[in-house]
């Protein structure tokens, strides 16, 4: 018998919304001592049917039909009482953000101690918290134990949510996108976690995942959910490599491969030159001692025109710094920035201006990136117009843009709200173009994006690129985005560039120890994606 | 635009809130023909209760119309509360403006001088503007913009401070916009929300202020307040009561209907928070 069976779930949706029900006709099951993936892209109901297992949907999602069944128990038909029990004690939840799911004024022993009190077994807690939080390879638990959630990294703060997790060694362990938030290594290292414990305890596990990477580095076997619906299920060896669902195959198609072909070398005149380039922060002073941050030093680069280089690295390397420093959003303290050979960082404001429509940027976050209150077209034409083009014929241009980035030109009215985040990344990416910039900087352009949507915005950049003979430098912290786009790549690590080199020869021999560990890293290394 | 206006009226007292406001500036705006005299005319005879002699609110002792000056004093109040939160709003959110954008020094130096006045005691400062530069209705506007607009500044540099760090702030910077620029059309049309439920309960507090001045006699002598009303009737109370009863209503409805709407604003304009206060009650 399964561990957990669910079958036909259907969740309805707040009327109003694009579809009738978040979930619809959902049938899955996970037996003990497996892992189960879900797959699918944001909005197709995969944390939906996680939290209804949970008892966990808000009110707004009323359950319309189906079963859950949990060691022989309906779920659905249990007393909030008899749950609340449940939950917990045989079944336990890790979530996506580690850093807003712990108590930020407890200490993190304490938080652990309350799950076991509050189960009864509150006695045990001197003894356990410490065994718990060295079960999830924390050094130094009794330290650990001490410390308030704020001390903690990222990383550990997920460990600790698994230690919690555990506690009270629950028979099934649902997983919603634990590693999303974490940086490559660490991601690794909590999905080895993860692998290692289930299988020393025998659990069943429920793991929520948008990457593909993931699940074939974790997966027993895989559900693909696709607008509430499942829509593919069977063993990871099977969905991975001979899918059958349109829909599956196209996600499949659309993961970046990772691997590297091996590329011309350019040898054009320098674009861009930084040599000795730095960017410290202080912090403090006054009371306790100065916190000093090098958060950009020994990055020299030289990028050649019409060649793309990917500035990789884990979150708080400096890339991004790097690139702000290059666009003068950040001011770095010393070091040139030489374009086509002028020094740009002693230049002042207005000084720059004439340099703003050489370079150009595209920013991460597309729903952070564009003014909620001025329309698309606008947002497209204010670049040009600021730098004395007439607005009619600036607004005409915008219109090309968005042919070019292959949306529809009648958007040219509407707010950014209306659009979806590839679109709106698209309209980011017309924006900066509208320039004519012969040098473009992406500030991980696809990372806030589905894999599907990435693929799409990956294609178009690498088109107009070969198009306009951008030259592109390319800040990424996925190494499979890097390896499909990039000519060169430089890997930073703590502020400094520690390695830089041809794509195909950084991936094929990487030199530093810490590209090898990024490049082990790497969710599903071991699976080549099916030519389909 | 439709969409506010669902949201604003989900907020029924904020409805309420509209038609009270409504009303009285339907009140002051017809005020010349529903009462042609000058308030300060006497009507009838003095001390006249409510509904004696054709007076609906009675008369002062002096025989003065209540009613009269209380739509007149409607066209003072609004005028005052207007105009001051305008100054204060001008004032306020430059110096915001300012402070959040630039930050370092300049955020510095305009946070010591807005914490400068909001040390002092407002209603002490009002009075003591007003009485140094006698009373009249510029003083008066003048010593409550004076004072008000301290909040306005801290309001719109903590907005600024959040929105300049947004990548579309930092776009605009790259595409190389003059800093007047994006201050103008990037940074604050996203920070009006706050600013415009502040002002609501800003002009609230200016009609207060007014009142309360004209009260103790710091009013224009030459025009008639709810404020001079209640001051004027505060002597004899016991004999007649309509004297201050009946301008201490119009102001109390006034003040209470700027609030319900300033409520209802945040609510239009903020649908998060106050979806978030519907589902905890």
């Amino acid at each position: 018998m399964s561990l957990l069976r669910v079958e036909g779930l259907t969740v309805a949706l707040p009327p109003g919304g694009d579809r009738p029900h978040a979930v619809e006709d959902v049938s899955f099951h996970v037996d003990a001592g497996e892992i189960l993936c879900i797959v699918g892209e944001s909005g197709s109901g995969k944390s939906i049917s996680a939290n209804a297992v949970m008892g966990l949907l808000p009110k707004g999602l009323p359950v319309r039909s189906g079963a859950i069944g949990f060691e022989g128990r309906d779920l659905l038909s249990l007393a909030p009482e008899a749950m609340r029990k449940l939950r917990g004690e045989r079944l336990a939840m890790i979530f996506q953000e580690p850093m807003t799911a712990l108590n930020p004024l407890m200490r993190v022993g304490d938080q652990i101690g309350e799950v076991l009190r509050v189960h009864g077994s509150g006695a045990d807690a001197a003894r356990r918290v410490p065994e718990l939080l060295a079960a999830v390879n924390l050094p130094d638990p009794a330290a650990i134990a001490r410390s308030h959630p704020f001390r903690l990294s990222g990383g550990q703060r997920q460990r600790v949510m698994i230690a919690m997790a555990l506690a009270l060694e629950p028979a099934l362990l649902i997983a919603d996108e634990p590693t999303t938030a974490l940086d490559v290594t660490t991601q690794m290292q909590i999905l080895r976690l993860i692998r290692e414990i289930q299988s020393r305890r025998g659990m069943g596990v429920l793991f929520i995942t948008h990457d593909f990477g993931v699940v074939a580095e974790i997966a027993d076997r895989v559900a693909v959910m696709q607008r509430g619906r499942i829509v593919e299920q069977g063993p990871a060896s099977e969905v991975l490599n001979r899918p059958q669902h349109p829909y599956t195959r196209a996600l499949i198609a659309a993961v970046p491969h990772g691997a590297a072909e091996a590329r011309a070398t350019i040898a054009t005149a320098p674009v861009l030159e930084l040599r000795g380039v730095e960017k410290t922060y202080r912090r403090g002073g006054f009371f306790g001692a100065r916190a000093v941050v090098r958060a950009v030093h020994d990055a020299d680069f030289t990028l050649r025109r019409g060649e793309t280089l990917g500035l990789v690295g884990e979150s708080g390397s400096g890339k991004s710094t790097l690139a702000r420093c290059v666009v003068k959003l950040v001011e770095p303290e010393q070091g040139t920035i030489a374009y086509h050979g002028t020094d740009l960082r002693p230049l002042s404001r207005a000084a720059w201006k004439p340099y703003r429509r050489r370079i150009q940027m595209v920013f991460q976050d597309p729903y952070a990136s564009l003014n909620p209150r001025r329309t698309v077209g606008d947002t497209i034409a204010e670049g040009p117009v600021t730098h004395g083009e007439p607005r009619s014929k600036a607004l005409e241009r915008a219109r090309e843009l968005l042919r070019l980035v292959q949306l529809d030109p009648g958007a040219m009215n509407r707010y950014p709200h209306e659009f979806s985040g590839g679109q709106r990344q698209r309209i980011g990416i017309a924006r900066a173009l509208a320039m004519e910039p012969e040098l473009l900087i992406a500030d991980e352009p696809v990372s806030a994006l589905d894999v599907s949507v990435q693929a799409q915005v990956l294609a178009l950049l690498a088109e107009i690129r070969a198009r306009l003979g951008l030259t592109m430098l390319f800040i990424t912290h996925d190494l499979r985005v890097a390896a499909q786009i990039c000519d060169r790549v430089a890997v930073m690590q703590r502020g400094a560039i520690v390695e830089q080199g041809p794509t195909s020869e950084v991936f094929a021999a990487p030199q530093h120890a810490y590209t090898r560990q990024l490049l082990d890293s790497i969710p599903g290394r071991g699976w080549t994606p099916p030519e389909l | 635009m439709r969409d506010f206006w669902r949201r604003f009226r989900r907020n029924k007292g904020a409805v309420v809130g509209l038609v009270i406001l409504l009303l009285v500036v339907l009140l002051a705006v017809t005020a010349p023909w529903l009462y042609p005299a000058s308030p300060w005319d006497m009507a009838g005879a003095p001390f006249s209760p409510p509904g004696e002699m054709g007076m609906l609110l009675g008369t002062d002792s002096l025989g003065r119309d209540v009613a009269a000056g209380i739509a007149h004093g409607a066209r003072i109040s609004l005028l005052v509360g207007a105009v001051s939160t305008a100054a204060a709003l001008l004032v306020g959110v430059t110096l915001g403006a300012v402070a959040g954008y630039l930050g370092g020094f300049a955020d510095d130096a305009v946070m010591r001088f807005t914490e400068f006045f909001q040390t002092i005691p407002s209603f002490v400062l009002a009075i003591l503007l007003v009485a140094i530069f006698t009373p009249s209705i510029g003083s008066v506007v003048f010593a409550i913009a004076i004072v008000s607009w301290p909040p306005v500044a801290r309001v719109v540099r903590a907005e600024f401070l959040s929105l300049r760090g947004r990548e579309f702030v930092q776009a605009a910077e790259v595409l190389g916009k003059s800093r007047l620029s994006i201050v103008l059309t990037d940074i604050l049309p996203n920070a009006l929300s706050p600013i415009v439920v502040l002002s609501s309960l800003m002009v609230a507090s200016a009609i207060l202020l007014e009142s309360a001045l004209s009260f103790l006699g710091l009013g224009d002598p030459n025009l008639m307040t709810w404020g001079f009303l209640i001051g004027s009737g505060r002597s004899v109370i016991r004999l007649a009561w309509w004297m201050s009863v009946f301008p201490g209503i119009a102001i109390f409805l006034t003040v209470l209907a700027l609030n319900l709407v300033g409520e209802g604003l945040s609510d239009a304009l903020n649908p998060r928070l106050a979806r978030q206060r519907g589902g905890a009650a």
